[in-house]
C-alpha cells in the first residue's frame, strides 16, 4: 500500500533526516501562447524544498505563483525543466500515473474549500483514503485522529453548509493531510477567511508541519500569512525574486522582514501584491 | 444585434440545447408521421375494404394529438427551465451591461424561435421520410396490399403539427419571460451559487417511508390480484378499485422520495462497501437529488406502466381476436334469427295496445326454417327486379340449429344455471360473472338431433346421449369453459325437469360450438339434451341459427357480393300474423376477417402511438433531469479529479447514479404492468385464449431500444460534461 510507504518515510522524517529534497524544481519555464502572442508565466524557476519544510510563495497577481503551483501541483503541463518529487521526475509522467502520483503524493488546500457539498466533513476527509481503496476501519480511525489534531472533531457529521469558512478550511486541510502526502499544497488558503478564521487555519498548519512534519508549499499574497512559514520564495515577472528564511527569528521579526521586501517590490499598499 | 447575439448564444450553448432541440425535432417527427394517418390508410388499401376506417383512425389521432401535445408541451417547458437555469447569470450580465429587459426578453424570444424552427425544418423532413415508411407498416398492421406507392405529404398533418409547435413555443417564451420580468440582477448574477443549496433529508426518514411506499404497493397488488377489475360499474367495486389505486400511486410517491436514504442506509449498513472507491459520492449524490427529482421518477414510473399496459393488453386483445376468428368463422355466411319469449311478447303487446297499434307478438310454437324465412326479405325493393333474397341460390350446403331458452314457458326458474354448475363443481363463480345478473341465468338448451345434424354437416363425429345422458358445448375462453369442463369431468347430475341427466363427454368441444362467424366466442354455454326432454319440458325458442356455405361454382366474391346487396327487412309472423322473431346478426367470413384486421390494426396502432410518445416523454425528462443534475454536480467531479481519482473511476459514479435513475422507474413501471396485466389477462380470457407475445415482444424491443437510447446519450452526454469539467484547470 502507498500509504504505508508514506507512513515509513513519515516515520523516517520525524526520526532526524529532516533536509533530505522531497521536491527539486530545475529550471522550469512556462509558455503561454501561440506564436504571435507569447506569455512567459515562469522563467527558469529553480529551488529544492526539504522533508518537514514549511515554505511560502509570494508574488503580485499575474506573478506567476500560481502558475509555479499549478505546474509542481501536475495540474499544469510545464514547458521545459523537470519537477523531481522524491527522486521521481513528475513531468514525464502519463496522465494515469500522474492521476496516482496526486492521489499518493500530493494534498491539496485551495482558496475556497473545495469540499463535496453533498458529502458530510467525515466522508470529506475520508475521500482521500476510499478513493486509494484503504480498508474502512483503518479510514475512519485515521479521519478522527487527524480531525481531533486540527479541533474539528465536533463538526465531522455536518454538512460544508453548516460549517463556517474557517471550520471548511480545516477540514480541507485535514483531508489534504489524512494521506501522509509528500507535500500539501494550498493556493491562498485564507483568502476567503476573516482575520480570525485565517490564523485559526494557520496555527492549523503548523500544527502540521510540527506534529506530523508535513511538507507545506503555500501561495499566498498576504504577508501576514507568510509570516507563518519557514522559509518565504518571492516571484515576480515569472522569476524568482528572492527568497528569506526565518531561521530563529519570531514570526513577527519575520513578518518584518516580509514586509520589507514586499514594499520592495512595489508596495503592498498599492495592491500591486 | 439582438438576433446575431441570439445565433450566437444557441450555437454557444449548443450542449444544452441540444436536448431540447433533439425532444422538439423528435415530437415534431412523431406528431407529423402520426397524423397523416387517414392518408396512410388511404395508400395502404385499407378504406377499400373499410371505407369509414381512414376518418375514424384520424378522428382519434388527431384527438390523441392534442392531448399528447399537452404532455409535449409540458416536457418542452421542462428542457426549458433547464437551460434557463444555466443561463441567469448571462442574462444578468446582459442586464448589467445596460440591456433593458425588454432586450433581453428578446434576446431570450429569438432564440427560443430560431431552435424551434430548427426543429421543425428537422423534424419535418424526417417525419414526411418516417410517414413514408410507416405506410408499409400500416399495410401490414391492417393486413393490406399497397395498391400504388406514391410520394404523399399530408397538408392538414403538417397544420397540426405547426399548430402545436406553435402553441408550446407561446408557453415557452411566456415562461422564459416571466423568468427575466421577476428576477433581479443581484438573483441572476448570483444563481450558479445559489444552486447549491442542498437540502439533507433525515436518511432514517427517508429508509421509513420507502418501507412505507414498498408495503402500499404490495398491498394494492394484493387487492387487485384479489378484486379485479371493476368492469361491471358497482358502486363498491368502483370505490374498491379508487381506493386501491391512490394507494399504488401513493405507494409509488413514498417509494421514490425513500428511496435513495433507504439505498443509502443500506449501504452504510455494509461498511466496507460504503467506504470504498466513489461508493459514498454515489449515494450523497443520489440523495442529494432525490429531493427535486423523486417526483417526476414517480410520475414517469406511472407514465411507463400506463404505457406498457396499454400497449400490451391492446395488441394481446388484437391477438386474442386474430385467434378466436379462425375458430369462430367456419362459415362463408352465418344469420342469426332472435325469437320473442314470453316476456318480451307480453311488453310488446302491452306496449303496442297502449300506442294503439295493431301489431300483436306472439310466442313462436315451432323452428322457423331460417331459408325460407329470409326469402320475406326483399332485394332491390321498389325497384323494377325486387326479389325475394333467397340464400339457396348461391348455398352449396346449409344447416340450422334452433336453440332453447331453458326457461320453461309458464316457470320462472331455468332448468340448469351456471351457479347450479359452479356448486356443484366447487368451483369460483368467475369474476366478471358474478355480481351480474348473467349468473341466474339459465344455458341455453338444444336437441340431440339438431346438435347431430350440425355435426354431421361440419364432418364431425355424431355424439350419443343414450337415454339420460347430456354434454355441454361453448365456444368462450377458459374462465367459463374450466366451470363446464370441470361439471362434464366430475360426471355433474343434472336434474333436467324430473330427469336426472349424466354427462356422456369429460370436456367441452370449443371446436364444434360456433354457431356464427364472430371475431370472439359468441356461444357462452348451450346444454344439449336428448330431443324428447326438450319437447316434454316445453322450452320457448331462444335463437335460429343459419349456417351457409357457398356452392362450388360460387366464388368468395360472388357469395359475398349476393349476401351484401341491398336488402329491406321484414319482421318473421306466425300463420296468425303475429311477429315471432326478428333477425339478429349475420356476417360471413370475409366480413369477420376484415373487421379483425381492421379492428387488430386500430388497436395496434393507438397502443404503438401512444406508448411510443410516452416512452419517448419519460425518457426525455430524464435526460434533461440527469443532464442538469450533473451539470449542477461538476465543480464536485472537478474536485474529484484534482484529489486524483481515476477519470473512470469519476465516470463509472455518474454510470451507477443515472442508472438508477432510468432502471428504477421501468422497474416499478413494468412491476405494476404484470400485476395489471395479470388481472386484465382474466378479463379478456373470458372471451378466449389470451396470450402476450408476437407483436408485442417486438414492440417492447424497439421501446426498449429508445429508452435505452436516451440513457446512452444521457452517458455520453454528461461523460462530456463530466470531462469538460475535470480539464478546466483550477483558478481563482
Amino acid at each position: 500500500m502507498p500509504v504505508l510507504t508514506q507512513q515509513a518515510r513519515h516515520a523516517a522524517g520525524a526520526a532526524g533526516v529532516a533536509g533530505a529534497p522531497v521536491l527539486d524544481v530545475q529550471h522550469i519555464e512556462k509558455i503561454y501562447g501561440s506564436r504571435s502572442n507569447v506569455t512567459h508565466a515562469l522563467r527558469d524557476v529553480s529551488f529544492t524544498v526539504n522533508q518537514g519544510d514549511f515554505v511560502g510563495i509570494m508574488g503580485a497577481s499575474g506573478s506567476g505563483k500560481s502558475t509555479l503551483l499549478n505546474c509542481v501541483s501536475t495540474i499544469d503541463k510545464v514547458t521545459s525543466g523537470s519537477v523531481i518529487v522524491n527522486g521521481e521526475d513528475v513531468t514525464r509522467l502519463k496522465s494515469q500515473q500522474l492521476t496516482k502520483f496526486r492521489r499518493e503524493q500530493l494534498g491539496f488546500i485551495f482558496q475556497d474549500s473545495n469540499l463535496l457539498d453533498t458529502l458530510t466533513a467525515r466522508e470529506n476527509i475520508a475521500l482521500p483514503l476510499t478513493i486509494s481503496r484503504v480498508p474502512a476501519k483503518e479510514t475512519l480511525a485515521r479521519v478522527t485522529e487527524v480531525a481531533g489534531r486540527l479541533g474539528i472533531r465536533e463538526t465531522l457529521d455536518k454538512y460544508p453548509y453548516q460549517l463556517s469558512g474557517g471550520q471548511q478550511q480545516r477540514v480541507a486541510a485535514a483531508r489534504a493531510l489524512v494521506t501522509n502526502p509528500a507535500i500539501i499544497m494550498a493556493d491562498e488558503p485564507t483568502g476567503a477567511l476573516d482575520s480570525k478564521n485565517a490564523r485559526l487555519l494557520l496555527e492549523s498548519f503548523e500544527t502540521m508541519n510540527r506534529t506530523y512534519r508535513a511538507t507545506v508549499l503555500m501561495v499566498t499574497h498576504d504577508s501576514f500569512a507568510a509570516s507563518y512559514t519557514q522559509r518565504v520564495l518571492f516571484i515576480r515577472d515569472g522569476r524568482i525574486f528572492t527568497e528569506l528564511r526565518r531561521g530563529g527569528s519570531t514570526r513577527q521579526e519575520f513578518f518584518d522582514r516580509i514586509m520589507e521586501v514586499v514594499a520592495m517590490m512595489g508596495g503592498e499598499g498599492s495592491d500591486a501584491l | 444585434m439582438l438576433c446575431k447575439i441570439a445565433l450566437g448564444n444557441v450555437r454557444r450553448v449548443g450542449k444544452d440545447y441540444l436536448v431540447y432541440l433533439l425532444t422538439l425535432t423528435l415530437a415534431v417527427t412523431v406528431f407529423y408521421a402520426f397524423n397523416t394517418i387517414s392518408l396512410q390508410v388511404d395508400i395502404a388499401g385499407v378504406t377499400e375494404q373499410n371505407s369509414g376506417m381512414g376518418d375514424l383512425l384520424g378522428g382519434i389521432i388527431n384527438g390523441l394529438t392534442l392531448f399528447l401535445a399537452f404532455v409535449m408541451g409540458f416536457l418542452m417547458v421542462y428542457a426549458n427551465n433547464f437551460i434557463m437555469k444555466r443561463r441567469k447569470k448571462e442574462f444578468g450580465l446582459y442586464q448589467v451591461l445596460g440591456m433593458s429587459r425588454g432586450q433581453v426578453a428578446r434576446i431570450m424570444a429569438l432564440e427560443t424561435f430560431f431552435v424551434s424552427l430548427v426543429s421543425l425544418v428537422l423534424g419535418l423532413v424526417l417525419g414526411v421520410g418516417l410517414s413514408q415508411l410507416m405506410v408499409f407498416f400500416t399495410a401490414s398492421l391492417f393486413k393490406t396490399q399497397i395498391a400504388n406507392f406514391h410520394f404523399f405529404f399530408s397538408f392538414g398533418a403538417f397544420m397540426i403539427t405547426v399548430g402545436c409547435l406553435l402553441a408550446i413555443f407561446l408557453v415557452t417564451l411566456v415562461f422564459n419571460l416571466r423568468v427575466v420580468a421577476r428576477a433581479k440582477i443581484i438573483d441572476l448574477m448570483s444563481a450558479s451559487r445559489q444552486n447549491e443549496n442542498i437540502k439533507v433529508r433525515n436518511p432514517w426518514l427517508s429508509a421509513a417511508v420507502f418501507v412505507v411506499g414498498v408495503a402500499l404497493i404490495g398491498v394494492s397488488y394484493a387487492r387487485l390480484l384479489q378484486d379485479g377489475l371493476p368492469y361491471d360499474g358497482q358502486p363498491e367495486a368502483m370505490t374498491a378499485f379508487l381506493v386501491t389505486t391512490i394507494m399504488v400511486v401513493v405507494g409509488t410517491i413514498l417509494f421514490f422520495l425513500g428511496l435513495s436514504g433507504f439505498l443509502l442506509k443500506a449501504l452504510q449498513a455494509a461498511r466496507g462497501l460504503y467506504w470504498r472507491g466513489l461508493n459514498m459520492v454515489t449515494m450523497r449524490q443520489l440523495a442529494a437529488k432525490v429531493n427535486t427529482v423523486s417526483f417526476s421518477m414517480a410520475m414517469i414510473a406511472m407514465i411507463l406502466f400506463l404505457a406498457i399496459t396499454s400497449v400490451t393488453a391492446g395488441m394481446s386483445l388484437a391477438s386474442v381476436m386474430n385467434e378466436s376468428v379462425e375458430r369462430g368463422t367456419p362459415f362463408d355466411y352465418t344469420r342469426v334469427l332472435v325469437y320473442f319469449g314470453p316476456q318480451a311478447v307480453a311488453e310488446e303487446n302491452a306496449y303496442a295496445e297502449a300506442n294503439g297499434d295493431s301489431t300483436r307478438y306472439a310466442v313462436a310454437t315451432e323452428p322457423i326454417d331460417l331459408v325460407e324465412a329470409s326469402k320475406a326479405d326483399t332485394v332491390g325493393e321498389g325497384t323494377a327486379d325486387a326479389h325475394p333474397f333467397d340464400v339457396s341460390q348461391i348455398a352449396g350446403g346449409h344447416v340450422q340449429v334452433d336453440v332453447y331458452d331453458s326457461t320453461p314457458l309458464g316457470a320462472d326458474a331455468p332448468l340448469v344455471t351456471l351457479n347450479q354448475l359452479c356448486d356443484a363443481t366447487d368451483m369460483e363463480m368467475p369474476s366478471g360473472v358474478d355480481s351480474t345478473g348473467t349468473a341466474e341465468l339459465g344455458l341455453g338448451v338444444v336437441k340431440e338431433s339438431v346438435y347431430n345434424a350440425y355435426l354431421r354437416y361440419r364432418g364431425m363425429d355424431e355424439i350419443d346421449l343414450g337415454a339420460n345422458g347430456y354434454t355441454i358445448i361453448s365456444d368462450m375462453g377458459a374462465t367459463l369453459n374450466d366451470i363446464y369442463n370441470a361439471a362434464l369431468a366430475q360426471g355433474v347430475e343434472i336434474d333436467f325437469n324430473g330427469h336426472a341427466l349424466r354427462p356422456v363427454s369429460d370436456r367441452v368441444n370449443e371446436e364444434a360450438s360456433a354457431f356464427q362467424n364472430a371475431m370472439f366466442g359468441m356461444n357462452t354455454g348451450t346444454i344439449v339434451v336428448p330431443d324428447s326432454y326438450v319437447e316434454e319440458a316445453n322450452l320457448p325458442l331462444y335463437y335460429g341459427y343459419l349456417m351457409v356455405d357457398y356452392a362450388d361454382g360460387i366464388s368468395t366474391e360472388e357469395g359475398d357480393a349476393f349476401i351484401n346487396e341491398l336488402r329491406t327487412y321484414h319482421p318473421i309472423t306466425n300463420d296468425a300474423g303475429e311477429i315471432v322473431a326478428g333477425w339478429g346478426s349475420e356476417a360471413t367470413r370475409t366480413q369477420s376477417y376484415e373487421s379483425v384486421d381492421s379492428m387488430n390494426g386500430l388497436i395496434s396502432y393507438l397502443a404503438i402511438y401512444i406508448g411510443f410518445v410516452l416512452v419517448l416523454a419519460c425518457a426525455a425528462i430524464l435526460t434533461i433531469q440527469q443532464l442538469s443534475g450533473v451539470a449542477d454536480a461538476s465543480p464536485n467531479y472537478r474536485i474529484l479529479a484534482e484529489l486524483g481519482t481515476p477519470t473512470r473511476q469519476i465516470m463509472h459514479s455518474t454510470l451507477v447514479q443515472q442508472a438508477i435513475f432510468f432502471v428504477f422507474p421501468l422497474f416499478i413501471g413494468v412491476a405494476h404492468s404484470c400485476v395489471a396485466l395479470s388481472v386484465i389477462v382474466k378479463l379478456v380470457q373470458l372471451f378466449g385464449g389470451f396470450t402476450i407475445g408476437g407483436a408485442v415482444g417486438l414492440t417492447a424491443f424497439i421501446f426498449l431500444v429508445a429508452y435505452g437510447g436516451y440513457f446512452y446519450v444521457t452517458y455520453l452526454m454528461s461523460k462530456g460534461i463530466v470531462r469538460d469539467a475535470i480539464r478546466a484547470r483550477h483558478s481563482l
